[in-house]
């Protein structure tokens, strides 16, 4: 035990000061800020600004309808065509005339970018008056009769409303983007520590020192705590911040399928969710950190270290592939079917649990399943680190790793 | 390793002694228990060595490195403190040894910054700073400068006076054999010959006789002794290799009887001999 502390102890100091921790923290926490703010940013500057030009009774109508899309920075009476110079003048992307034509609208629109007025939304946002127009009903008929009235009744869901499923995405897209960046990173750490060691061959004293058993616990369990306040001041910042994001980027949009997610509040975090995130988190970086360890006692360059970690990277890559796609498919089978399998299903479980209501025995499977490859990749990585370390002048063949393997 | 044995008496320096990949440091990592033997046993005071046990042992392996950003005082303290020892013990005996070692004025720059001489002395300490009950050195003298060598040949006498018991292992004969009370000779992974060095002289067939003058007369007696081989003349004396079990005052008396002789030795065979004529036969 003492060892272990002492390990522990000088790892978490030759860790919380090097460079590459204190840029993982900064640069988290700038990510973080980045991720909440600049959607806001990207709301608030992609409004596009028009004038209205027509009637003064329409174009106040019209103001009142198109101004959830629009930013309607003035209106012009008369059928006065803008010049570009008039429109660069008032800083608009366009003009849009509203005139009458026979029981109804007809608009004509003047921009100098055509993509920078969509058509499909001035129509919708105008369907209205459209309607008032040609039935002769008042705004509040007509009001009355788009709003077809819905009931939601939901079937084997865990949210009420649709507003709190699509919440529940981008939790868990914000979530799950954390899980991996927090699983990937720290736990490369470990394997760049162990190279450290091997590297600068002082890992042959060292396990003359103290068991490979402790050593390799001891790095482990200090790249956890570290991952914790890592993990912590991300979301101090993001709490700070008001941890509120506007739209989402078309991006992330993308990502999920056109799921419509459109924002994320810390707010809707459940405690299901922070449970399902530690228990997740833990399995996931075990499984990954101590097969980045066994990598890292492999090599004899810390060259070698890109090309020696990517078949180990790969599952929790693809693992996070697959739950980011399942965001608007929970319950297809490959979703399911992955969700158990060690090293993708921390990713995909765990997206799983946030956006859909898993049974409690499927999660209790997956996480049994988890334990059970854990304590098959102890074995195994502590098997290549402890005979790994002690390899110096060659990259041992795979021929070699086979035999360490299969050896006692 | 196939067929290695051999007892380490508590208190003595023995040596280890072979070519390159005969399994002196596989045999150094076994005792350590970095290594698992898979057969036989090996025991300090009679106890199976666990963790308990090889924290009472130091280790300076041949591949040698230390952290580079660690200061050098630090390093020192980290390893003692995963030998068992606390705080202040740690601190104080840390001290003894930067200062035993000559490092005062480097003790708060980062090992990474010391040249490759302090470096070593560095990790001597690391390894030394428990006072180990058994301390395993793996080619200690590799790589060291003269002056270095001798402090290192100094610190390790010092500690055998102290009570530790060294195993290390050389290329150096004439630095073990100025050290060691004892010796192993293993090649291929197997014992060839072990002993104090009285013991593996005993079991060397010739002698080397030098006498002076080499007169025709001293000559003739010689050249009478039976499986004797002349080995040449150098600096105004004759070398001649004669059996073992020669009676050398008989000898002088006949040499005397014919010459005024000037000198009679008798050459034993030196430690590098006697590993040279091993490593041979086992091949």
């Amino acid at each position: 035990m003492n060892e272990f502390a002492t390990v522990f102890a000088a790892e978490l100091d030759r860790r919380i000061r090097s460079r590459f921790f204190v840029i993982g923290l900064i640069a988290g926490a700038l990510g973080i800020a980045f991720f909440i703010e600049f959607p806001n940013y990207l709301a608030k500057s992609s409004v596009t600004k028009i004038v209205l030009v027509g009637d003064a009774q329409l174009t106040s109508r019209a103001q009142t309808l198109l101004k959830s899309d629009f930013d309607v920075i003035g209106t012009e009476p008369g059928t006065h065509v803008l010049s570009a110079a008039e429109l660069r003048a008032r800083n608009a992307n366009g003009a849009v005339m509203i005139t009458r034509k026979d029981d109804g609208l007809h608009l004509a629109v003047y921009a100098k970018d055509p993509g920078d007025i969509l058509t499909v939304t001035l129509r919708r946002d105008l369907v209205e008056l459209n309607l008032e127009l040609a039935t002769n009903s008042s705004a509040n008929r007509v009001k009355s009769l788009i709003d077809i009235p819905v009931d939601l009744h939901v079937v084997g869901s865990k949210f009420g409303t649709a507003a709190q499923s699509e919440a529940a995405r981008g939790i868990a897209y914000i979530l799950l983007s954390l899980l991996y960046l927090l699983i990937v990173m720290n736990s490369q750490f470990v394997m760049t520590s162990v190279a450290e060691e091997k590297t600068s061959r002082i890992a042959e004293l060292l396990v003359a020192s103290v068991s490979s058993t402790a050593l390799l616990a001891a790095k482990v369990c200090a790249s956890i705590v570290l991952a914790i306040v890592q993990m912590l001041s991300w979301v101090a910042v993001a709490l700070a911040l008001g941890g509120q994001t506007g739209a989402m980027p078309a991006a992330s949009a993308a990502a999920l399928g056109g799921s419509g997610v459109s924002a994320f509040s810390l707010s809707g975090v459940t405690a299901s969710d922070l449970i399902g995130f530690g228990i997740f988190f833990l399995l996931g970086y075990l499984q990954m950190s101590m097969l980045f360890a066994a990598i890292g006692a492999l090599v004899n360059r810390t060259e070698d270290l890109g090309s020696l970690s990517f078949p180990v990277l790969l599952p929790a890559l693809v693992g996070f592939i697959i739950a980011m796609s399942a965001l608007a498919l929970p319950d297809a089978t490959y979703v399911h079917v992955t969700s158990f399998i060690p090293l993708l299903s921390p990713y995909v479980m765990f997206e799983r649990m946030v956006v859909s209501s898993v049974p409690l025995g499927e999660i209790i499977v997956a996480v049994a399943l988890n334990v059970l490859a854990i304590w098959g990749i102890a074995i195994l990585a502590g098997k290549l680190y402890r005979v790994g370390m002690l390899l110096y002048g060659r990259s041992p063949s795979y021929r070699q790793v086979l035999k360490v393997l299969r050896s006692g | 390793m196939r067929d290695v044995s051999f007892e380490i008496a508590r208190g003595s320096t023995f040596g280890l002694i072979g070519p390159n990949g005969a399994g002196k440091t596989t045999t150094m990592r076994m005792i350590l228990g970095i290594f698992e033997p898979d057969g036989g046993s090996i025991a300090w005071d009679g106890r199976r060595i666990d963790g308990h046990v090889r924290r009472a042992f130091g280790y300076l392996p041949e591949e040698r490195g230390l952290y580079s950003k660690m200061k050098v005082r630090e390093q020192i303290l980290y390893f003692g403190r995963l030998h068992g020892l606390r705080n202040p013990d740690v601190g104080k005996r840390a001290d003894r040894w930067i200062e035993q070692l000559g490092l005062g004025q480097y003790r708060d720059l980062p090992c990474g910054e010391l040249s490759k001489g302090n470096q070593q002395k560095v990790q001597v300490a690391c390894a030394a700073v428990h006072e180990p009950q058994l301390l395993v050195l793996d080619e200690p003298f590799s790589g060291l400068d003269p002056v270095n060598a001798d402090m290192l040949l100094a610190t390790l006498n010092d500690m055998r006076a102290r009570g530790t018991t060294l195993v290390l292992s050389s290329h150096q004969m004439w630095q073990l054999e100025q050290l060691c009370s004892a010796f192993c000779i293993i090649t291929a992974g197997e014992n060839r010959a072990q002993g104090t060095l009285a013991q593996l002289r005993a079991d060397w067939p010739t002698r080397v006789i030098r006498v002076e003058p080499p007169s025709a007369a001293v000559r003739a007696v010689l050249e009478r002794i039976p499986h004797a081989r002349s080995l040449g003349e150098e600096n105004g004396a004759i070398d001649v290799e004669v059996p073992a079990g020669i009676a050398l005052p008989d000898l002088l008396r006949l040499l005397i009887d014919v010459d005024a002789i000037t000198r009679f030795e008798c050459i034993e065979p030196s430690l590098h001999d006697i590993y040279i004529h091993t490593i041979r036969g086992a091949a």
